[in-house]
């Protein structure tokens, strides 16, 4: 019985490592990839990819100029951005691919869904994935606060606080605890210079690390399983990885990266707000109108102005779990269902992004 | 005279040779209308010289086509000193190209056997004209710059004045006589076109770009059995690999230059005037007096049991005054009707955000993150707010000039002492410790 078990266990390993194609012809040479009509969908973890390492490239040189400190912070980047040559380019660069990133992981996450690419034995794979997945958030999150500009502090703040809130449902001595574990997070009883610091190194040490083994984890799964089927029935046919696909998908990234430099050049990011948000903080000052958070935000954060507190925390929470146990949720539905799924989420995604400011002032008369 | 020659009479010459000639040409020898190949006598010169070739002419032909036909857009274009540099390097670039190709066309014209049997002296003609055309251009993009600008108010009202049968000298009048050679030398070209292989332009073979690769060889029966499969795949292959290795490498190069520019501008760091920099270095002192200013209140905070807020005459019941309170957090400072303080938190329940100052009419302050109105009074968000709990008030103490404590009052209401009619308008607003701790 006991041995059995441990059989149990070592196959299930032995599927999900299949280590023993762990060599150039299984994992690069003789892999194939499945042609059919969602074969586009594969492109997508590569472009993710693609803008992560722009992210770096761009994110190493902002170093060199950026100085994590309240005082200097908001004025080093604003040094970056008027006297360092080509320094608008990097940090719009760096600012843009980051929404495109965010972009093409929500297209990755909904397409390998309802490809069904998270199927037995890939769960690792789906697993990494959705770590990634919170890990760019926390990228995204820690990086708003860096400029230390108006709308960077407050959005922190707001962000910080919702933390706060769930104490509010917490029974007895446990509702101080949230509070706690933001303070924690904060530093301080209020966003200063020791959650800049704590930001600081979260951003460009400690999320970069994580992103790097669970990365080379999600690669080397992606690798060694090859390219799930995609489709309920395969068409049959197929190309090769090396050197085609990975030829177009060098392409789409050489496309990308034009599409993405051009932006980069022709429209500030900061564009796309009023200016007062990026005069440096002022602690002692009202917060100034328009506070949000990034746009990739606004799934959560829409719903958190309009529903009670609990009711978001819950589908929050609901809502990882439920990700993270996909692969075995959906271990019998047909990639039909699946793809309903994956555009239903996708509708909700759109439509609180693009109309989630018009939804929040139908509800509340005011514009959020 | 010599003028009148070149520049109306030889174009409309020039003009009706093209067309009739063409007409001509194409109803009599309609299978002659191409350019006789030549690559399966001669294929690997042929390669350099005819894509080299083609590829520069036709940069050039749409340089030189756009300024005629778009000549304001391209006026626009070119008030910008970056677009002339980079169009006319990119057709001088062009123009070596092209130069390159014909002179490895016109070597294999007159060095190979077997292309010298079928070629005919126009062919020849054709090659010198246009080598000498190319180098023509080249004198007039080196030697009258630049081209792209001055030929919107030269050469484009000529062509007009042609083509509208309104010929007119004068736009070409003073041009320098490199330039009139080159339109001369363009006019001997147009006319020779129907006699030449150039009629083949006409045939505008765009389908090439992504028809299946074609090659012309020698062959037999027997030879084709035993080759076909395997140059079908080779082709295939080397048409493939051609397409990948010249897209990457052009990308790859553009890209190269282009990060290498930005890379080494941006770490050899900014080019600033000593103005620049003073501005600069007063910023960030000033920023760092305000952070010094704030560990100031820190440390006020620390150590006093009370901290000043306003003299109570300063303060307002409309426009509040901001202060930072024992925690570190926004509050505001009023006075009320009875015209003793009124301190409230200004760090908003619902979000954290700060509360704007000033007063409405009903008596509410405004939250602007999230609209949550709260009376000034109680400190209560008015129902339907995204704020549930109220702003909390803020205990204070109004002391003399002397330092002693004429009244405080406690958060919750309490109130220690009387106020003191005749000294109030001279006393001063301050925070206690005591009251904070219990907040």
């Amino acid at each position: 019985m006991g041995s059995e078990r441990m059989n149990a266990v070592g196959a299930f390993l032995r599927d999900r490592l299949p280590l023993s194609h762990f060599s150039y012809e299984e994992m690069v040479g003789k892999k194939l990839v499945p042609v059919h009509r969602m074969s586009w969908g594969y492109y997508f973890g590569g472009l993710v990819l693609f803008f992560f390492l722009v992210q770096l490239g761009t994110g190493v040189m902002l170093l060199f100029y950026y100085q994590p400190t309240v005082s200097d912070a908001h004025a080093s980047v604003e040094y970056i951005t008027k006297h360092v040559g080509g320094g608008a380019l990097i940090r719009n660069l760096h600012a843009w691919a980051s929404s495109c990133m965010i972009f093409c992981l929500f297209v990755h996450l909904l397409t390998t869904f309802a490809m069904k690419a998270f199927e037995k034995p890939r769960e690792i794979t789906w697993i990494s994935g959705v770590i990634l997945l919170m890990v760019t958030f926390g990228f995204g999150f820690t990086g708003y606060l860096l400029p230390w500009h108006q709308i960077a502090v407050n959005a922190t703040k707001v962000g910080l606080q919702s933390i706060e809130e769930a104490g509010q449902y917490m029974p007895g001595a446990l509702a101080d605890f949230p509070r706690y574990v933001k303070e924690l997070i904060q530093g301080e009883a209020a966003v200063g210079q020791a959650t800049l610091s704590r930001f600081y190194a979260l951003h460009v040490v400690i999320l970069p690390l994580l992103t790097f083994a669970t990365l080379g984890l999600h690669v080397l799964m992606v690798q060694l399983h090859g390219m799930s089927q995609g489709v309920d029935h395969p068409t049959g046919k197929t190309e090769r990885f090396f050197p085609f696909f990975l030829l177009k998908d060098f392409s789409l990234w050489g496309l990308v990266f034009l599409a993405v430099i051009t932006l980069a050049l022709c429209l500030p990011f900061e564009s796309l707000f009023a200016y007062p948000l990026f005069e440096p903080f002022d602690p002692l000052g009202s917060t100034p109108e328009g506070i949000k958070p990034e746009w990739y935000f606004f799934f959560l954060y829409y719903p958190l102005e309009l529903l009670p507190f609990w009711v978001v925390m819950l589908a929050m929470n609901a809502g990882i779990v439920l990700l993270l146990a996909v692969p075995w949720i959906f271990r019998r539905s047909s990639r039909r269902t699946l793809s309903m799924i994956a555009a239903a989420a996708a509708l909700y995604l759109v439509t609180m992004t693009l109309f989630g400011d018009a939804i929040y002032t139908f509800f509340k008369g005011v514009p959020g | 005279m010599v003028n009148s020659f070149f520049f109306i009479g030889l174009p409309y010459i020039a003009v009706f040779s093209l067309v009739a000639g063409s007409i001509y040409r194409f109803k009599s020898e309609r299978f002659s209308y191409s350019a006789l190949s030549s690559q399966f006598l001669e294929s690997k010169k042929l390669l350099w010289g005819s894509v080299l070739w083609h590829a520069g002419i036709m940069i050039i032909f749409v340089g030189h086509l756009i300024p005629f036909l778009l000549p304001g857009l391209w006026q626009s274009l070119t008030s910008q000193p970056a677009f002339v540099v980079a169009v006319e390097v990119l057709g001088v670039a062009a123009a070596f190209t092209a130069l390159v190709g014909l002179v490895v066309l016109f070597v294999r014209r007159i060095l190979s056997r077997h292309i010298q049997s079928v070629t005919t002296p126009v062919d020849l003609v054709v090659l010198a004209l246009l080598i000498v055309q190319i180098l023509i251009g080249i004198q007039t993009a080196a030697g009258h710059r630049w081209g792209s600008m001055w030929s919107v108010q030269t050469t484009t009202p000529y062509l007009w004045s042609v083509l509208t049968l309104q010929p007119d000298l004068i736009h070409v009048d003073s041009l320098p006589p490199t330039v009139k050679l080159h339109i001369a030398v363009a006019w001997i070209i147009i006319m020779l076109v129907p006699f030449s292989r150039l009629v083949h332009a006409f045939s505008l073979p765009i389908q090439y770009l992504w028809r299946a690769p074609q090659q012309v060889i020698w062959t037999n029966a027997r030879r084709i059995r035993h080759i076909a499969p395997v140059i079908r795949k080779a082709e295939e292959s080397r048409r493939l690999f051609l397409k990948g290795a010249l897209g990457l490498g052009t990308a790859g190069g553009l890209l190269t230059v282009g990060v290498m520019d930005k890379l080494v501008r941006f770490f050899s760091g900014p080019n600033m005037t000593p103005e620049e920099q003073a501005a600069l270095l007063q910023k960030r002192l000033e920023r760092l007096e305000m952070t010094a200013e704030e560990r100031d209140l820190e440390l006020e905070r620390m150590r006093n049991d009370y901290i000043f807020v306003a003299n109570l005459k300063e303060l307002s019941p409309k426009d509040g005054k901001y202060f930072i309170d024992y925690q570190m957090r926004p509050a505001l400072a009023y006075r009320d009707t009875t015209g003793l303080p009124l301190l409230i938190s200004a760090k908003c329940t619902h979000l954290g955000c700060t509360v704007a100052s000033s007063v409405d009419a009903s008596g509410r302050i405004l939250c602007p993150c999230h609209i949550s109105y709260f009376d000034l009074k109680t400190g209560m968000p008015q129902p339907g707010s995204p704020a549930t709990k109220p702003l909390p008030l803020l205990g204070w103490a109004l002391m003399d000039t002397q330092g002693n404590i004429l009244v405080s009052q406690a958060p919750d209401g309490r109130r220690e002492g009387e106020v003191p009619a005749d000294k109030l308008e001279a006393s001063m607003v301050y925070i206690a410790k005591r009251y904070e701790e219990t907040v």
